[in-house]
């Protein structure tokens, strides 16, 4: 929390810009946001190991295409833009993988959830977990971000390149198939 | 937010129940920035321009100027100025006895003959007489 406490993103960006400094720089943002990553990466793959390789493809693709960051939009969303990409990335190899339709829900993901030694949820949110599992990718990535990380719209929008109404009625539609799912699984 | 939420939601909470290991996130920052690859650090060389590449400017406009002038001395070569037509003339009316068959001859058109006068009646004192026989 000390090092959160001294993260200054304004002096940071300045320091990413100069090759000299570029990589204490970055370790500066790997410790600010790397837990935050994570959580976002994990309720995505579910699986943790699976989440700590994402999140490290994450920063590696962070740390090579640092320059292609202009600065105009926060690092934050940047961040967060690139760790959807690869969980989709991750997703969509593991669907190859184990001969599931693109076009199929991730449920096959959640399967080994309850036998995970990082899982110590209870029936009820492994039974939350198996309905966003069944939503479709889009919805999922806006329920996570609306329901556990309280992101407000306006940033969702930025992130994801949808407009605020849209990510309204993703969410909307999320909830209700997620009733949906609770009714019919009782 | 309250009023997005579910009834099924509101008694679930937020916590999603997964875990990290212990110190995950203090390994995995070390890890991290340990095995970032190195980046190369573009170091601007700047080469010294050759001779030719210094010079060039001043070559083309050179080369320019040297066109223009030998196009100007060809044009005035073919066609003379209207300057020259003029002597040309006061030449041939004072030097030769006949100068009404100069201007038969087809030496000088009607314009350049009233050019040439022109250019007498500016100058009275170097008036030629035998210019008067001849537009008589």
């Amino acid at each position: 929390m000390a090092a959160r406490s001294t993260y200054d993103e304004a002096q940071v960006i300045e320091q990413l810009r100069d090759p000299i400094t570029a990589r204490t720089a970055f370790g500066k943002v790997i410790e600010h946001y790397s837990s935050t990553l994570y959580w976002q990466i994990r309720r995505l793959v579910f699986n943790h190991d699976d989440a700590n390789d994402v999140l490290q493809n994450t920063f590696i693709k962070a740390w090579t295409s640092i320059d292609h960051f202009r600065g105009d939009a926060r690092l934050s969303t940047w961040l967060y833009k690139i760790a959807i990409n690869e969980s989709i990335t991750f997703i969509n190899k593991q669907k190859a993988l184990n001969h599931v339709s693109i076009d199929d829900d991730d449920s096959f993901l959640v399967n080994q959830l309850a036998s995970d030694e990082y899982f110590d949820g209870d029936d009820a949110q492994l039974k939350l977990q198996r309905a966003i599992a069944t939503l479709p990718e889009k919805q999922r990535i806006v329920f996570n971000l609306r329901y556990y990380d309280e992101m407000k719209y306006e940033d969702m929008s930025e992130v994801l390149g949808t407009s605020v109404g849209a990510l309204k009625a993703s969410y909307h539609h999320a909830l209700k198939k997620i009733e949906s799912f609770f009714q019919d699984n009782d | 937010m309250k009023q997005e939420e579910s009834e099924i939601l509101k008694g679930l909470g937020k916590d999603p129940g997964f875990k990290v290991p212990e110190n995950y996130f203090e390994e995995f920052n070390k890890r991290m920035l340990d095995s970032l690859p190195e980046k190369e650090i573009k170091t601007q060389v700047i080469e010294k321009p050759s001779m030719w590449v210094r010079v060039r400017p001043y070559v083309y406009a050179a080369a320019s100027f040297a066109g223009i002038w030998c196009m100007i001395t060809v044009f005035n070569q073919v066609n003379g100025t209207n300057d020259n037509k003029i002597g040309e003339i006061a030449s041939k009316m004072q030097t030769e006895d006949n100068a009404e068959e100069f201007m038969m001859n087809g030496g000088a058109t009607e314009y350049d003959i009233m050019t040439y006068q022109d250019s007498v009646m500016m100058d009275a004192e170097d008036q030629d007489t035998k210019l008067n026989s001849v537009t008589k």
